[in-house]
């Protein structure tokens, strides 16, 4: 076959447009997915905000769709197609340097965001995303709207959920630090109130505590557990003082059960994110210990009821012993009435 | 006024000009991806400075060493070597002049534009609307300037350099406008999910459409040249020439992997990737063929050296990528470093270094004069080398490492300190290649300002 100019240039623009008809034209005269059962339209302010997610580049570390061996932010829901209805640009992404935010919506409160788009190292302090202080309060809030939009209904469910619970949240703190704490302990499920560490503090699972508290807790606690975290500023209510529990413990000795149920599970309405997807069970009693050792000055690990004897654990004899609890000024006496065991 | 004309309608002119501005971004674009890569080492190293934050350095980098450096140095390499082998000079260096301009006010855009945030976001199409225009335009006259070339040639065959470099112009003046959705000027964008089926169709006619056939048609043009042997066969090249066009722009699907596509189209994009190996090899095999038993002198031109890794780099990226579009292998490499190693490998390994080699080989032609530093050109490129096999190696491993754990259960945020040391890694590996940059920058210009005049009949005789 020769080439020549006619057949070049004709056969090349033939085979390409041919392949655009089948690539672009079909899918566009076939692809009209229905809106899908979570999607709703975008409020001017989330449109605004997917504006600067466009702009500055958040699409080059966020991807927005979920697959099916996905286990992270969101993993709850696949994507469809429905999903994205309307949306213009709806960049999906092609990295995740970041986690993906298609469902993003209501994982956190607002001022969680504020604080970590203010820096992100504040709240998570490995992040590797940029500071965006530079764009402004009002730029973070449309972000921030843009973000909790993410999900659409199911989002707007996870949203009122950190709603109902923050009006509490922030009463409770506005009552004072000791009417805050017994709050939150009166939300933890009673089974885990009267239930002690069960995995003694050796050094090593101190120290794997530390390297825990220090790359996910100490940006809000703060270094020394004294909840002046660089996030703090921005947080309402701030992060927890953990010195505090020495005289919240329940039946005057647990601590631990508490802990690790607050640390799993997070306190929806305030900015304590659950951590049950970043830390496997034997960390978050890592660093339960750890925070129970080193600030709050005492542990309950090992003490009764302990069931069964962990298989593996060294012999350990807890040489603490319960502080002597003062009763706090304008709170209960920390020493009330023993509860009965949970069964 | 009559002087300057008098210098517009010099032939070589404007095939000069994109070499000296795309050895320029190669230098800026590459300093971009220097910050960027700082930045994923320490993201408060630029804190609030803007233009360098993560989001929008990156584009700066992308936009800047794709359109800028590689393709403007590829096609100056065409504007040169088309003319030359179809016997006839450049139809209107004027226009071509005009294509160069509006070229480079394009890519100036990006650094500008991006730093302030302006921006369609869209990965590969991020250029703003009144940019899209001025590159479509660029491209559009090319290809009339391309054609009427043709028109006027005087020699009778068309060697395959020259449909690749016509099947480019013309491919890209359709696809461009397409990917962009430059009918929608304020988002460039779509609504919905077939936004991203668009912007994949283009995101796959760039490399395949735009950098291929300049990569492919240059090393046609070189190797045999330098090896002093002709063509394999004809025929091969034909099959290689017509497949490329018509599996590459079916590919695109593969970018959005498990994701709400259509399922026709992820299959599609799957079967192409695959039957990709029918065009890669072909050609690859044709060249090598072409150059068989004279390898040596490849290797001992170090213009010739460059267009020979380049194929060496167009074949490991074109294993890897059928590869990596299995959806089994996918699972794993998507979404992490593992393809920003192959993008490297793919656009600096194989479609860089062919640029950089031809534009070596061909700037001795153009201007008359004998390269400043044949030394230069090998410190080049082993600076490069060093830095992109590191570079290949090293986000190769994060992106494993990343894959596979997420694939098992852990959180992004768990993973970002396990690749901290080969994000380091790689920001040092990108010295190497910016270091390459000034180099070559340095040698260019020398060769321009200094290089020994090549006796004209010699030129005529190294011309035939
Ligand atoms: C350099 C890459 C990078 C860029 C650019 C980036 N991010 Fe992130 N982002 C991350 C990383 C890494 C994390 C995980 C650690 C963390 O939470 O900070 C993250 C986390 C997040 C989270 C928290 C998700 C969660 O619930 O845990 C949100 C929300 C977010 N990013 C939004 C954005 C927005 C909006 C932008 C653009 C303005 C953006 N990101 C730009 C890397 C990036
Ligand atoms: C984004 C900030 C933030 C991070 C990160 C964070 N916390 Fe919190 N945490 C808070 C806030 C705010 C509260 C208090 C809520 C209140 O007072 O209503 C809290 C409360 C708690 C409590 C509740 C104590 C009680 O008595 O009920 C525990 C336990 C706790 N945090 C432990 C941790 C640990 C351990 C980590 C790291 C694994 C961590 N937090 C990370 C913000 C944070
Ligand atoms: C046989 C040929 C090829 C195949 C089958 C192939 C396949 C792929 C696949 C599957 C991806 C997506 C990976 C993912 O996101 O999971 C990809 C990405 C990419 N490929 Fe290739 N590739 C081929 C050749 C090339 C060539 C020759 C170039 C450049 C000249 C190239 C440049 C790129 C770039 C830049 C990306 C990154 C896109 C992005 O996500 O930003 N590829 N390729
Ligand atoms: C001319 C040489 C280069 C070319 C052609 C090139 C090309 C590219 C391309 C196409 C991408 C997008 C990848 C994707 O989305 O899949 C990219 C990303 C990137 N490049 Fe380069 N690059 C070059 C040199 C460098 C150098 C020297 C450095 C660093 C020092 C660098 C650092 C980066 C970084 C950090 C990213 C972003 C990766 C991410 O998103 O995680 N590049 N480059």
């Amino acid at each position: 076959m020769k080439v020549t100019p006619a057949l070049l240039v004709i056969g090349a623009l033939l085979t390409f447009w041919a392949s655009m008809a089948i690539m672009v034209l079909l899918p566009a005269a076939t692809m009209h997915p229905a809106p899908s059962s979570t999607w709703r339209p975008w409020s001017s302010e989330e449109e605004a905000g997917n504006t600067l997610y466009v702009q500055n580049g958040c699409s080059y570390c966020h991807s927005r769709y979920i697959r099916t061996n996905d286990w992270d932010l969101g993993a709850e829901r696949l994507a469809e197609p429905g999903d994205y209805v309307a949306q213009e640009p709806s960049i999906l992404g092609t990295e995740r340097t970041g986690p993906d935010l298609s469902q993003a919506g209501g994982e956190h409160p607002d001022d969680w965001h504020l604080a970590h788009f203010t820096n992100p190292r504040y709240t998570r302090p490995q992040s590797l995303m940029p500071a965006w202080k530079f764009l402004g309060e009002s730029d973070i809030r449309l972000l921030t709207a843009y973000v909790q939009a993410q999900g659409g209904r199911d989002a707007d469910t996870r949203i009122s959920r950190q709603q109902r619970w923050r009006t509490p949240a922030q009463e409770a703190y506005a009552r004072g630090p000791d009417k805050n704490i017994e709050w939150l302990h009166d939300q933890v499920p009673h089974g885990w109130l009267a239930m002690p560490n069960p995995y003694p503090p050796l050094p090593a699972d101190l120290a794997r505590g530390e390297k825990v508290y220090q790359d996910q807790c100490a940006g809000c606690h703060g270094p020394i557990g004294d909840g002046q975290g660089l996030a703090a500023p921005y947080l309402n209510p701030v992060p927890l003082n953990f010195t505090l529990l020495r005289r919240h413990l329940t039946d005057g000795r647990y601590l631990g059960g508490m802990l690790y149920y607050q640390i799993m599970n997070g306190i929806t309405g305030t900015a304590m994110p659950y951590f049950k997807r970043d830390l496997e069970s034997e960390k978050i009693w890592d660093v339960s210990n750890y925070v129970a050792v080193y600030f709050v000055g005492y542990t309950d690990a090992t003490m009764e009821p302990r069931g069964i004897g962990a298989a593996y654990e060294p012999a350990w004899t807890n040489p603490y012993t319960p502080p002597q609890t003062q009763p706090a000024a304008a709170s209960q006496p920390a020493a009330a009435p023993a509860r009965t065991e949970p069964r | 006024m009559s002087g300057m004309w008098r210098f517009l309608k010099k032939p070589e002119g404007p095939a000069l000009a994109f070499m000296v501005s795309g050895m320029l971004w190669f230098i800026i674009g590459t300093l971009y991806g220097l910050v960027s890569a700082i930045d994923l080492v320490a993201p408060d190293f630029f804190a609030n400075i803007a233009p360098l934050v993560f989001g929008r350095g990156r584009p700066t980098h992308v936009n800047t060493v794709l359109y800028g450096f590689v393709t403007e140095v590829l096609v100056g390499c065409g504007l040169y070597y088309v003319p030359a082998l179809l016997r006839t000079k450049l139809w209107s260096p004027p226009a071509a002049w005009l294509s160069w301009l509006l070229w480079n006010i394009t890519v100036l855009s990006g650094p500008i534009c991006f730093a302030g945030g302006h921006t369609q976001g869209r990965e590969y199409t991020e250029y703003i609307w009144a940019f899209d225009v001025t590159f479509t335009l660029a491209i559009v006259l090319l290809a009339v300037n391309i054609v009427m070339t043709i028109a006027n040639r005087r020699e009778n065959s068309l060697y395959v350099s020259v449909w690749y470099f016509t099947g480019m112009l013309l491919w890209t003046a359709g696809s461009y406008p397409i990917g962009n959705v430059m009918w929608h000027p304020s988002t460039g964008a779509v609504a919905g999910i077939l936004d991203t089926v668009i912007l994949w169709f283009y995101g796959h006619n760039l490399p395949g459409l735009v950098l291929t056939p300049l990569a492919v048609g240059a090393a046609y043009y070189v190797m045999p040249r330098i090896a002093q042997a002709p063509l394999w066969s004809h025929t091969l090249s034909l099959v290689g020439f017509w497949t490329l066009v018509a599996l590459y722009t079916h590919i695109g699907g593969h970018h959005v992997p498990q994701g709400p596509i259509p399922n026709w189209l992820k299959a599609m994009s799957t079967i192409d990737s695959m039957a990709m190996v029918i065009p890669v090899f072909v050609a690859l095999g044709n060249l090598w063929l072409s150059i068989r038993g004279r390898g040596g002198k490849l290797l001992a031109d170090p213009a010739g050296r460059f267009v020979l890794a380049g194929t060496v780099w167009y074949l490991i990226t074109c294993v890897q990528g059928p590869i990596q579009s299995l959806p089994a292998v996918q699972r794993v490499t998507h979404f992490n470093n593992w393809v920003i190693g192959h993008s490297h490998i793919a656009i600096l390994g194989f479609a860089g270094y062919i640029a950089l080699g031809a534009m070596w080989h061909i700037l001795p032609l153009l201007s008359g004069r004998e390269l400043y530093s044949r030394r230069l050109v090998n410190l080049q490129f082993g600076l490069i080398t060093f830095g992109l096999v590191g570079f290949f190696m090293v986000l190769t491993t994060a992106g494993l490492i990343q894959g596979g754990a997420w694939n098992n259960g852990q959180t992004i945020y768990r993973v970002l300190p396990e690749i901290a040391p080969y994000m380091f890694l790689r920001a040092v590996m990108g010295v190497l290649i910016i270091a390459a940059a000034f180099v070559g920058f340095y040698n260019l210009w020398m060769t321009l300002r200094r290089g020994r005049v090549i006796e004209p009949e010699l030129r005529e005789e190294a011309l035939s």
